[in-house]
């Protein structure tokens, strides 16, 4: 099946985009938690910085293809923590990362071996804010085996955890993810259960975890959604991100879901909470994040000329975008 | 640089660290050097050093002011205690095996984030075996990130005295392009040359074309070499009656031996009495 006939598919089931603009939430700040900016442009960096966004936790991920050399996992740990953030500099938006093995690629052991051993170089860098996002995507021996190294040293290294759960028997991979974190007595409150939804959020937040909710347009959760979830939870130790990468998703979730919220009568310091501060709290307890850094990078007036060198081809200004739709 | 000169600039680093950290990293910080396994053990603790002494800029006293000064580094004041702690550290690796020494420092380069990458180029001056970093320096030169091509190009006696000519001209070149405070390379003056002066001068007439002023330090490079084809692109800029270029390039005139020049620029009145002055260098612009 070609990939545009499966989105017709998920519009006629989760409904058509409609239009709609995010001056409901002008002057807030927003954090995206999770977002892979090494697959987007600088297009969406500066509508990020327009909407408000003004830090950023990019997790390691996978390629969409499998990586097949050591040395292509340490040129993309190399990217996380280098060109991409001096890149986010440069629209004044602080980016922090987050490193690990993601479970696909743990399913090739011999390479995932070798992984293990590069990861302490790259954990205890400055603005390395946890070990992400890991755990199960099929759920094998092999997953379990590396999301289970990868707590210990997380554990060893005192940095919280970003844990991907599947998108297949999402309830019980979720479940088994926390059972195994308490196995190796981890504190719940250092631990971020990724992708939640309807069916798994209430339990993560009974058992004392973090619940992270994608807003990705036609899967995951779209922000309607969204918003009945806090207000029928509550605003915390739950928090908001894109997750955008190379697939159809959006860098401005987080604001147009702010904006949703706002709409339909949610408090701003709830708000705040969930698109904010929350995952300051969280992901602070790395001793890697320091909400002072990034007030100082957004001071960056991009009007003016950049700090430094720039992306900018000579004589290029900052494009803004105001344009936006509602995810449903 | 001789090797007493890098021991005493050695001494100097140690003395600042000791005043900047607490007991408890200095204590740390002296154990990874003495280890039995110094290089894996520098390796790893170069990167955690932000961690154990903070993100602070040193703090001198008056001696120590004194001390950088006697030594040639005194660029080093506005340092935060992180990066000071990196370049010592490095400072410290064993010298005596020269491929182990590279092959630790290149693997640190290998996996750099900014902050890394800038302490690395600023210990350049500080590592021994000077000649075996030339490569991983001009490989600097090529990198797109602000801060990093800032330590090497600023305030860092390594790239004049070790870079071939095609690499050194590569700095100044993209220095310029990246608006780097040119004032800052370290032996400009005395690196200058002929196939330099050409490069820049085409990069003038680039930047006029596209209506764009040019960096007046530019023509510190040019003015030595100086000859008709080099003139008759003076000229040009001389008539663009922007003040602050005009007296950039009288400067640059009276610095050479091309009279033709020095009579033309005497038919600017004004350039003609700022010069007689005196009151024109290359620290004014
Ligand atoms: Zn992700």
């Amino acid at each position: 099946m070609c990939c545009s006939s499966s989105i017709e598919r998920d519009k006629a089931l989760m409904g058509e985009p409609e239009a709609f603009d995010i001056s409901a939430v002008k002057g807030m700040k927003f954090f995206d938690p999770h977002v892979h900016m090494t697959s987007r442009t600088t297009d969406d960096y500066q509508a990020m910085a327009d909407a408000g966004v003004v830090a950023l936790i990019e997790p390691a991920f996978w390629l969409g293809q499998p990586r097949t050399g050591l040395d292509s996992f340490r040129d993309y740990y190399s990217s996380l923590v280098g060109w991409e953030r001096f890149r986010s500099s440069q629209f004044g938006i602080k980016h922090y990362c987050t490193i690990g093995l993601n479970s696909r690629e743990a399913n090739n052991e011999s390479l995932a071996e070798q992984v293990m051993e590069i990861l302490p170089l790259f954990i205890y860098k400055e603005g390395v804010v946890g070990i992400g996002e890991i755990g199960f995507d099929d759920q094998t021996a092999a997953e379990e085996k590396y999301y289970r190294l990868q707590l210990q040293l997380a554990k060893e290294a005192g940095l919280p955890v970003q844990v991907h759960t599947p998108h297949r028997d999402k309830k019980k991979g979720t479940q088994r993810s926390m059972d195994i974190a308490l196995e190796h007595e981890l504190d719940p409150y250092s631990i971020i259960i990724d992708h939640n939804n309807e069916e798994t959020v209430k339990e993560v937040l009974d058992r004392g975890f973090w619940a992270a909710f994608t807003i990705y347009p036609f899967t995951k959760m779209g922000n309607e959604r969204m918003v009945e979830i806090v207000k029928q939870y509550g605003p915390e130790r739950i928090m908001v991100n894109s997750a955008a990468d190379w697939g159809i998703s959006d860098p401005l979730a987080v604001p147009k879901t702010a904006a949703l919220m706002k709409m339909r009568g949610l408090s701003d310091e709830a708000i705040e909470l969930v698109t904010y501060r929350n995952a300051i709290t969280a992901f602070a307890q790395s001793g890697q994040l320091d909400e002072a850094d990034f007030n100082a990078q957004k001071n960056v007036d991009l009007t003016e000329k950049f700090e430094g060198n720039t992306i900018l081809r000579g004589g290029q200004q900052p494009r803004t975008d105001k344009s936006s739709i509602i995810i449903s | 640089m001789k090797r007493d000169d890098t021991r005493a600039m050695q001494n100097a680093l140690s003395a600042i660290v000791k005043s900047n950290v607490s007991a408890e990293s200095q204590n740390w910080l002296e154990s990874i050097i003495q280890s039995a396994d110094q290089s894996n053990k520098i390796s790893q603790a170069f990167v955690m050093v932000p961690r154990k002494t903070g993100k602070s800029i040193i703090q001198l006293n008056d001696e120590q002011k004194v001390l950088i000064e006697e030594v040639g580094i005194s660029y080093i004041s506005n340092w935060t205690i992180y990066r000071l702690c990196r370049v010592w550290l490095l400072s410290a690796l064993n010298s005596e095996d020269q491929d182990k020494l590279h092959a630790t420092v290149d693997r640190l380069f290998l996996a750099a984030e900014m902050n890394e990458a800038v302490a690395l180029y600023s210990a350049l001056p500080f590592l021994a075996h000077p000649e075996i970093w030339v490569k991983r320096c001009a490989e600097g030169i090529r990198s797109n990130i602000g801060s990093v091509l800032e330590a090497i190009m600023e305030n860092n006696p390594y790239p004049a005295e070790n870079l071939d000519e095609a690499a050194w001209n590569q700095l100044v070149l993209k220095a310029f392009f990246t608006e780097k405070n040119i004032k800052l390379i370290v032996g400009l003056d005395k690196r200058a040359n002929l196939d330099l002066a050409s490069t820049l001068i085409d990069y003038a007439k680039e930047r006029w074309a596209a209506g764009r002023k040019v960096n007046p330090q530019l023509w510190r490079l040019v003015g030595k070499f100086i000859n008709a084809e080099i003139f008759e692109t003076l000229k040009v800029g001389l008539q663009h009656y922007d003040q602050i270029e005009q007296r950039a390039i009288a400067l640059a005139v009276s610095q050479s031996n091309y009279q033709p020049a020095k009579d033309y620029i005497s038919t600017f009145p004004e350039l003609k009495l700022a010069l007689l002055e005196g009151n024109l260098n290359w620290d004014s612009f």
